[in-house]
């Protein structure tokens, strides 16, 4: 199955008016000034989706549907912004816990239905969907079950981000729809002459990019001694301007390469600068004193950067059996949205959407958080999946499907 | 094009300046005594005009050099079309051309990879300074360039521009 590039840029593009709509929706009732901060559309394994919640409590109202598309989709507030709005509808509301959970619901069932009904007009026809249900629950468990499926182990997910102008709080809309008709969707509102990637050979690209990331996540374990997991690698979708979204307005430490080959694009290794002191002090014979990143601590930064980096595009070119070369590793120490801007420049020269490849480790023993952020070039990973397509058929008996099409 | 007048939301009464944050390939006006900020500069450009007669100002976080090619699109992701969206849009919220002044911050070379050439960040630098000086339009300031991000914000009563990068202390231009 196979989804044009165009299409896929089109459903963002829906979901993030959808969004807008809730959002404005949200602001005429309440007096809350939010914006829509970042849409994307990304795939990923079921068990992942919503691993960013993890460690703050929600409230919303989720919603299943049904018609052109099916699925559930949720609205989700943190407790202290969800106080915040029932306070703004009804004034005291927060107190009362009946009074509160009725005005999530009434902002909720209206924000939403907004969110779906843009699909419905967009897609020109129906979708139902169930009364709002109020939830209440803590980090990805607010979440609705993915959809099952016996073939896909991996799921799309419609993720939008909505910010609270001159707060530090956000709220999210997911929306997870069934495999089947979202892809059959995408196929009918593509253009078949259109560039188009087989979104199967997508989900064997992020199975091979675990791979890279677990490679990366043993070269830091090997390096610094600090047991480290690969956890969450997923592949998004997005405007390139929205790219930059993708990573926090924090400072980071890392290093950032260009690789070329089949795709070509950047690779950035990226480490908060708790992580960074801690995994860099990992690595160091003697502790430094304070707290503050030194040259020394970037110096071993650079050095992992550039093994886990290695790790990760061996990970991707034993799969591609192709070779994928990269730079010496440039050493970064600034904004995490200023090290991603210049690299979505330079792709953003040839292409108006980009494919993001975010991968992150973690450890249980110190506080250290690790991101992999791969940019590569559109047309060149497309190619790549060709290949990748190629190879497989030959690897494998003859498929009756391939055959014939 | 979106206008804030201060009369849409009740955060614009409190004493408090209304901040309006600007993201990328993005341009908002102010009419009124408001903040206008924008982060994550790296080879981005922030470009702020304002006109201080009329009290209207406005940023633009504009992203590569010129829009030509470029069919239909977000004019506010291009420096040239950014500029002259930007340029539009003051002037329907009252700005007089005349009393209009920029000033710039943003277009790093840093992460540049391209071996041939100037960088995105320098070309952008080039390509808003042609555009304004098209425009007539006294640059009266700027920090651009050097290896480092920005953030941003713009003062409309005052003109003041605000340059932080992450390892330094800010700057008013």
């Amino acid at each position: 199955m196979n989804v044009d590039i165009q299409s896929l840029g089109t459903f963002n593009q829906l979901a993030h008016e959808g969004a807008q709509q809730a959002t404005q929706s949200l602001a005429q009732m309440t007096g809350i000034d939010a914006v829509v901060d970042v849409t994307k559309i990304t795939l990923l394994d079921r068990a992942d989706v919503g691993e960013g919640l993890t460690g703050s409590e929600f409230v919303g109202v989720q919603f299943g549907f049904e018609g052109a598309l099916e699925g559930e989709t949720v609205l989700v507030f943190d407790t202290e912004s969800a106080d915040t709005i029932a306070d703004s509808l009804m004034p005291g509301a927060s107190d009362d816990p009946a009074m509160a959970q009725s005005s999530v619901t009434e902002i909720g069932n209206i924000m939403m239905s907004g969110f779906i009904d843009g699909w419905a007009d967009y897609l020109d026809s129906t979708i139902d969907h169930s009364p709002p249900e109020y939830i209440e629950k803590s980090g990805k468990d607010v979440l609705p079950e993915a959809p099952e499926s016996d073939e896909h182990q991996q799921v799309f997910v419609f993720k939008s981000e909505i910010e609270w102008v001159g707060e530090s709080v956000n709220f999210y809309i997911y929306m997870l729809p069934e495999y089947e008709p979202l892809a059959e969707m995408m196929m009918e509102h593509g253009d078949p002459e259109a560039d188009a990637i087989p979104i199967d050979k997508l989900q064997t690209f992020n199975e091979m990019t675990t791979n890279g990331t677990q490679q990366a996540a043993g070269n830091v374990e090997m390096m610094t001694g600090i047991p480290t997991d690969a956890e969450v690698t997923e592949i998004s979708f997005a405007p390139i301007e929205d790219v930059p979204k993708q990573i926090g307005t924090d400072t980071y430490v890392g290093t950032v390469v260009e690789f070329t080959g089949v795709p070509s694009g950047y690779l950035m290794v990226l480490f908060d600068e708790v992580s960074a002191v801690n995994v860099a002090e990992a690595m160091m014979p003697v502790e430094t004193d304070g707290d503050s990143v030194t040259d020394q601590h970037k110096a071993a930064i650079e050095e992992l950067g550039n093994i886990m980096t290695s790790g990760f595009v061996d990970g991707w070119a034993n799969v591609l059996q192709t070779s994928v070369d990269h730079t010496p590793p440039r050493l970064v120490h600034d904004m995490g949205r200023s090290i991603v801007d210049p690299l979505a420049a330079q792709v953003g020269q040839h292409q108006e959407h980009a494919f993001i490849i975010n991968s992150t480790m973690r450890t249980d023993d110190v506080e250290f958080n690790a991101e992999i952020h791969a940019l590569p070039n559109e047309k060149e990973l497309r190619e790549a999946l060709e290949d990748l397509d190629v190879e497989r058929a030959d690897e494998t008996e003859a498929d009756v499907e391939q055959i014939f099409e | 094009m979106k206008v804030y007048d201060g009369s849409q939301t009740e955060s614009a009464q409190q004493s408090q300046p209304e901040r309006i944050k600007v993201g990328i390939a993005e341009y908002r006006v102010a009419t009124d005594s408001a903040v206008l900020t924008t982060s994550g500069l790296g080879s981005c450009i922030g470009v702020g005009i304002y006109d201080e007669a009329s009290g209207v100002a406005g940023l633009v976080h504009v992203m590569l050099p010129t829009a030509e090619d470029v069919e239909g699109g977000n004019r506010a992701k291009f420096a040239d079309t950014g500029v002259a969206a930007l340029v539009e849009a003051l002037e329907a919220e009252g700005a007089s051309r005349d009393g209009m002044r920029a000033k710039i911050a943003g277009g790093s070379d840093m992460l540049d990879f391209s071996e041939n050439g100037p960088s995105i960040g320098s070309r952008n630098a080039d390509q808003v300074r042609e555009t304004l000086t098209a425009f007539d339009i006294p640059l009266l300031g700027e920090d651009v360039g050097g290896d480092h991000g920005r953030s941003l914000r713009l003062e409309a009563d005052t003109g003041d521009f605000v340059v932080k990068s992450a390892n330094t202390e800010s700057t008013t231009l």
